[in-house]
């Protein structure tokens, strides 16, 4: 058998597919098939086979039919006109009165990727929802949401809708749980499955039924339903008491996330909850799986936000052991770092201690990081303990200690004198940049209290040339005038070295130009130098201050048992913002016609000429990402027009429309102060966003009108579209006026 | 959701895809090597991994291949793709988790034995099972109705597991337990058992198979269930106050390296302690060396050592400890001569087994049974083992 070269082998195997003697023996011919799909999973191309693959299909082997169901699922994309052949066999496989062999059939089905086969598949898929074995129905309840994949945006068929919500009462709990998943990607545009009083209780008494995949997503849905009574509330607590302590993580998580929710107004019965939880929670943490382990420190740290002592008294499950992955000891190291208090200080900084001469160099300078951090509150310990580490001379160590110094003398002064005495000898140890800059940094701010402080410096200006760092070289300017300021007589000459190498051999315009900076100012005279460069600083303790404000407990509950805890709220936004965009492309691609759309021959974007601003056809805009331009835009245009009478939506939307202008959000009628939001984009890309405001009382409207990526005189045109289309609508005029006007107002000069 | 499935094995190459939702080209997984690159060793590699439109997750689970095949390698995967497939097809539809408890899918798709695919062979036959499960659609969704046994059976094995860390000194910095009791029952019928202990009050905190009934354990801190059919795990636990928690092991160790010169000395002695009584079993040590070290001269009174120069491990395989004689590790290390002398101190890494002993104390007080009239055989196992046992030094 070649095993290279897929010509051969797909030849090969052809002609055994094709070869009646092996048809005929169902052993044989179930292993060609076989041979086909180790092919398939090695990744070898034997699309080609397709035709032959969907005559196999047609057998009494059920083996052979699955193998066969799983080739055609991987390549009818590739082949639509082929597939739809096998299409027969699989719609009679549908009525087979073996129920394995039914929902298998549907599920395989539902699953050929290709486009036009809903008008096939709809009628199995309707009847399997009323199919007496619930096998079926929860391939037929998931096959609803499949159909909706492939049909893209149209129309979401109500009927389908209804039944999925009347097949939340099955019996069998899968079915139920299917039934919810499939709601949730069919109505996804509309928000999603609604959870109403009925449907929240129906799903609280099935709980119990189900595996913990149904619970976990159960409980996700229960986070949307909107609690009336306080006594509702702690019905639901009582009632799913016992899923905080379930023997499945991802169980403990939703329900923790569900409460927490639910009790947003209970404060107390927050902490109560999260007191509880806490055992399960560090169970995981403690997991013999790393992942899951890694999830809980998440979590474990979004807690700490609020409740910072929360698990002090447990400070011991968070020791790194040996085998532990570092982003699990990194995770562990930071809690620690959190939960120092007076009595396990010791502890923790004996333990963080073990970790700084680690194998492994990150880790051991993120627990010198680490350690830097608990010496804003108990200084004097940990810069013994630094110091100490400075005597093991090896570099990774001691370019981070020196950095964590750095950080330390900012932020508490006292510990200056310390500090200072331990500098002396470092410089041999430290080659990493990082470490350089903290080290020159440290000299030049407190060289008065480093004897030899000029000496070393000087040795950086002698080897400036082998530097290839610049922010090294800005750091040594700076760090050497102010050493000058404060011991010229030690520095006078090395600091004309210094400038003079700069200012002349420097290749780096940063850094000539720093030189020349500091060469100018000293030509002021040394008050002068004094008053810029000891200028008064910014007051460092109003950072420490706000950071260890503690969050309410409501700040993350919304993102508990998600990805964001993973990444932090920061890191996550701009995991999205990058995402967002090429997501938003996916969805639309799929469901739009799109600007952005892949494949251009599809859809014919018509640039329908409105003056010359260009505004196109179609453009999508959630509310969310409105609101997120809308406030980071400045207004670029606001306009009053006279307005007499109560504005009518509908009229208002479709007369914006019909010059491309979409709107996101109308007031209803009668609303005391009337709003819309609008939104248009033109062919360049540039994003008009327009909000109308509406006092009951005046007799006014007020345009404001933002924009991105545009020019002065493309906002004056879009401003008289708008203007033109309010006034029209003001005197109760017809559409076509409308169009006939805009256009007429807008046309090119 | 889940879109795709790949399987890597350990040279990079994916020999698995299956996909779900959405198809996702192979290409995606370059994300991942590239992340493994970055971290150096297979384990760093992070769990979660974004990339542009999804997330990449990964992941290690083996049991319902041991279930299936009875080991979890690449070979086994790849001889068994057929069954792989058909499980994978089962567990999971369109992205969405259906059925993973193994004793449900075993009913769906047969496991391989070797008469069954002898006769397999021959007939042609295959291993889809002709039911429907039927344990779904009963009342108790863990159990299937109409189970029928000739020998009435139920097995509890309490497991431990000691997580610690020793410190220099030979104190315990960090130590604490964790138990599961898993069950294997083969009952006849619809039993109701209840399990009780002699001191339930030991177990910090527990976690149970959904079908332990949570209100009787808060108020009676009994076990109240009705089993599923085979084996399942009951409870899980944890005990970690530490004065509860004895170490059965001590080490004596000396592993210094001398200043000038290229050497240094290892000296390793394990001995019992707080055993009640008990033999240390199947005890191994596993020493990551520093990077310096070129090679290890060792002479072991008791099992056998093997050093690879390359991954810096060395492994000492112990066996039994039997009193008096102590097992100790000694010799000489031979360092690179270029190198500074090691800042870092290896760790050591201990395993064993104590059988017939649960080191919480842990102890099965009586098993009742209700709602079926035949007595069934009842029997317990204790068995206490290393986790995350740690010697620091």
């Amino acid at each position: 058998m070649p095993y290279y070269g897929s010509e051969e082998t797909v030849k090969e195997l052809r002609r055994s597919l094709s070869n009646p003697n092996v048809q005929a023996d169902r052993l044989r011919y179930r292993n060609v098939v076989l041979k086909v799909i180790r092919f398939m999973s090695q990744g070898l191309d034997v699309s080609a086979l397709f035709m032959e693959m969907v005559k196999a299909s047609a057998t009494v082997d059920i083996v052979q039919k699955k193998l066969v169901y799983l080739y055609m699922c991987t390549y009818a994309a590739l082949k639509p006109n082929l597939a739809l052949l096998a299409i027969n066999t699989l719609r009679k496989d549908c009525t087979d009165p073996n129920p394995m062999v039914r929902g298998l059939a549907l599920r395989s089905m539902c699953s050929l990727r290709m486009p036009g086969i809903s008008e096939y598949i709809q009628q199995p898929v309707l009847n399997g929802l009323r199919d007496k074995a619930s096998y079926v129905r929860r391939a037929a309840v998931l096959g609803c949401a499949k159909m909706q994949t492939f049909q893209g945006d149209t129309e979401v068929d109500g009927a389908v809708v209804n039944e999925l919500y009347a097949m939340l009462r099955d019996l069998d709990p899968i079915v139920m749980v299917n039934c919810l998943r499939a709601l949730e990607e069919i109505l996804k545009h509309e928000g999603g499955v609604v959870i109403n009083k009925p449907i929240a209780h129906h799903l609280l008494n099935r709980m119990k039924d189900l595996d913990h995949w149904g619970q976990s997503e159960v409980l996700a849905f229960l986070v949307r339903y909107k609690t009336r009574t306080e006594d509702e509330v702690f019905t639901i607590l009582n009632l799913l008491d016992s899923f905080l302590k379930s023997g499945q993580p991802n169980v403990v998580m939703a329900t923790t996330k569900l409460f927490l929710i639910l009790s947003e107004d209970f404060p107390n019965v927050q902490m109560d909850i999260l007191e509880r939880v806490k055992g399960p929670l560090l169970a995981i943490c403690t997991s013999e799986y790393h992942e899951l382990c890694f999830l809980g420190l998440c979590h474990t740290r979004e807690i700490l936000r609020s409740l910072p002592g929360h698990f002090s008294g447990h400070y011991k499950k968070f020791f790194c052991t040996y085998s532990d992955p570092n982003y699990i000891k990194y995770q562990k190291m930071e809690i620690l770092r959190d939960l120092v208090n007076d009595e396990n200080v010791q502890q923790i900084l004996e333990e963080l201690q073990t970790y700084c001469t680690d194998v492994s160099v990150e880790l051991a300078q993120m627990a010198i990081l680490n350690i830097g951090r608990i010496a804003r509150t108990y200084s004097e310990r940990c810069v013994v303990i630094l110091t100490g580490l400075l005597g093991l001379k090896q570099e990774h160590i001691t370019s981070a200690v020196i950095q964590t110094f750095r950080d330390l003398v900012w932020l508490c002064p006292q510990c200056t004198v310390t500090v200072c005495q331990a500098l002396p000898g470092c410089e041999e140890n430290i080659q990493d940049s990082e470490g350089k800059q903290a080290l020159i940094w440290l000299l030049g701010m407190h060289g008065e209290q480093v004897p030899n402080a000029p000496y070393v410096l000087e040795e950086f200006v002698d080897s400036l040339k082998m530097e290839t760092s610049a922010t090294v070289k800005l750091e040594l300017l700076t760090a050497m005038v102010r050493l000058f300021l404060s011991r010229p007589a030690e520095c006078q000459d090395m600091l004309g070295r210094l400038l003079y190498y700069v200012i002349e051999d420097e290749l780096d315009m940063a850094v000539r130009d720093r030189g020349l900076l500091y060469y100018r100012l000293l030509q002021q005279g040394v008050e002068e130098v004094k008053r810029v460069v000891c200028g008064p600083r910014s007051d460092p303790s109003l950072d420490i201050i706000s950071g260890q404000a503690n969050e309410t407990v409501n700040a993350w509950t919304k993102d508990f048992n998600t990805l964001i805890p993973i990444y932090g709220q920061e890191q996550w936004d701009r995991l999205t913002a990058q995402k967002g965009d090429s997501l938003e492309i996916l969805q639309l691609s799929a469901v739009k016609s799109d600007e952005t759309g892949t494949n251009p021959e599809q859809r014919e974007e018509m640039v329908l000429d409105s003056g010359s601003v260009r505004l196109k056809t179609s453009a999508h805009l959630s509310a969310e990402q409105f609101e997120e331009h809308w406030t980071r835009l400045e207004a670029a245009k606001v306009v009053t027009l006279d307005w007499h009478k109560d504005p009518s939506p509908d009229a208002i939307q479709s007369a914006f429309q019909f010059v491309h202008i979409q709107s996101v959000a109308i007031s209803r009628r009668g609303a005391q102060l009337w709003k819309a939001y609008l939104f248009a984009r033109n062919e360049t890309g540039s994003l008009f966003l327009i909000e109308l405001l509406i006092a009951k009382d005046k007799g006014d409207i007020q345009v404001t009108i933002k924009q991105e990526n545009s020019s002065e005189e493309l906002l004056n045109n879009f401003t008289t579209v708008v203007k033109s289309i309010i006034q029209a609508l003001d005197e109760r005029l017809d559409l076509e006026y409308i169009s006939v006007a805009a256009g007429e107002e807008c046309s090119p000069n | 959701m889940i879109h795709s499935l790949f399987l890597i094995n350990h040279t990079g190459d994916i020999f698995l895809e299956k996909h779900w939702k959405s198809v996702v080209s192979r290409s995606v997984c370059d994300y991942f090597f590239e992340a493994q690159e970055k971290a150096g060793e297979a384990d760093n590699v992070p769990p979660v991994i974004p990339t542009p439109h999804h997330y990449l997750v990964s992941t290690h689970r083996d049991r319902i291949f041991f279930d299936y095949f009875g080991e979890c390698t690449e070979a086994a995967i790849k001889d068994n793709v057929v069954i792989v497939y058909e499980l994978l097809e089962e567990m999971l539809d369109n992205g969405f988790p259906l059925a993973t408890e193994s004793n449900i899918l075993k009913e769906l798709i047969k496991p391989p034995t070797i008469l069954r695919s002898v006769v397999n062979t021959i007939t042609g036959s295959s291993n889809v099972g002709d039911q429907l499960p039927t344990g779904q659609l009963s009342n108790i969704p863990w159990r299937r109705a109409g189970v029928k046994y000739t020998n009435n059976e139920a097995y509890f094995d309490v497991t431990e597991e000691i997580d610690a860390i020793i410190d220099k000194s030979g104190s315990t910095v960090f130590a604490e337990i964790q138990g599961v009791i898993d069950a294997c029952i083969k009952l006849t019928g619809m039993p109701d058992l209840t399990l009780s202990f002699m001191n339930p009050r030991l177990l910090d905190d527990v976690s149970f198979h959904p079908c332990v009934r949570f209100k009787r354990w808060e108020s009676e801190r009994v076990l109240s269930f009705i089993p599923p059919d085979g084996n399942f795990r009951l409870m899980s636990y944890h005990v970690s106050s530490q004065n509860l928690v004895a170490i059965p092991v001590y080490i004596k160790h000396n592993i210094s390296f001398r200043e000038s010169g290229s050497t240094g000395r290892f000296d390793v002695t394990i001995g019992p302690k707080q055993t009640m009584g008990k033999t240390v079993e199947s005890v191994l040590m596993i020493i990551h060396m520093p990077k310096g070290v070129l090679n290890m001269t060792l002479t072991a009174a008791q099992g056998t050592y093997t050093f690879d120069p390359v991954t810096k491990m060395l492994i000492w395989d112990i066996g039994k400890i039997t009193l008096p004689k102590l097992p100790t590790l000694r010799g000489v290390i031979s360092l690179q001569s270029t190198a500074p002398k090691p800042e870092e101190n290896p760790t050591i890494s201990v395993q064993f087994r104590i059988q017939q002993l649960a080191v919480s104390g842990l102890k099965v007080n009586r098993l009742d049974m209700y709602g079926e009239r035949y007595k069934p055989f009842k029997g317990v196992k204790y068995v206490t083992k290393a986790g995350k046992f740690q010697v620091r030094t």
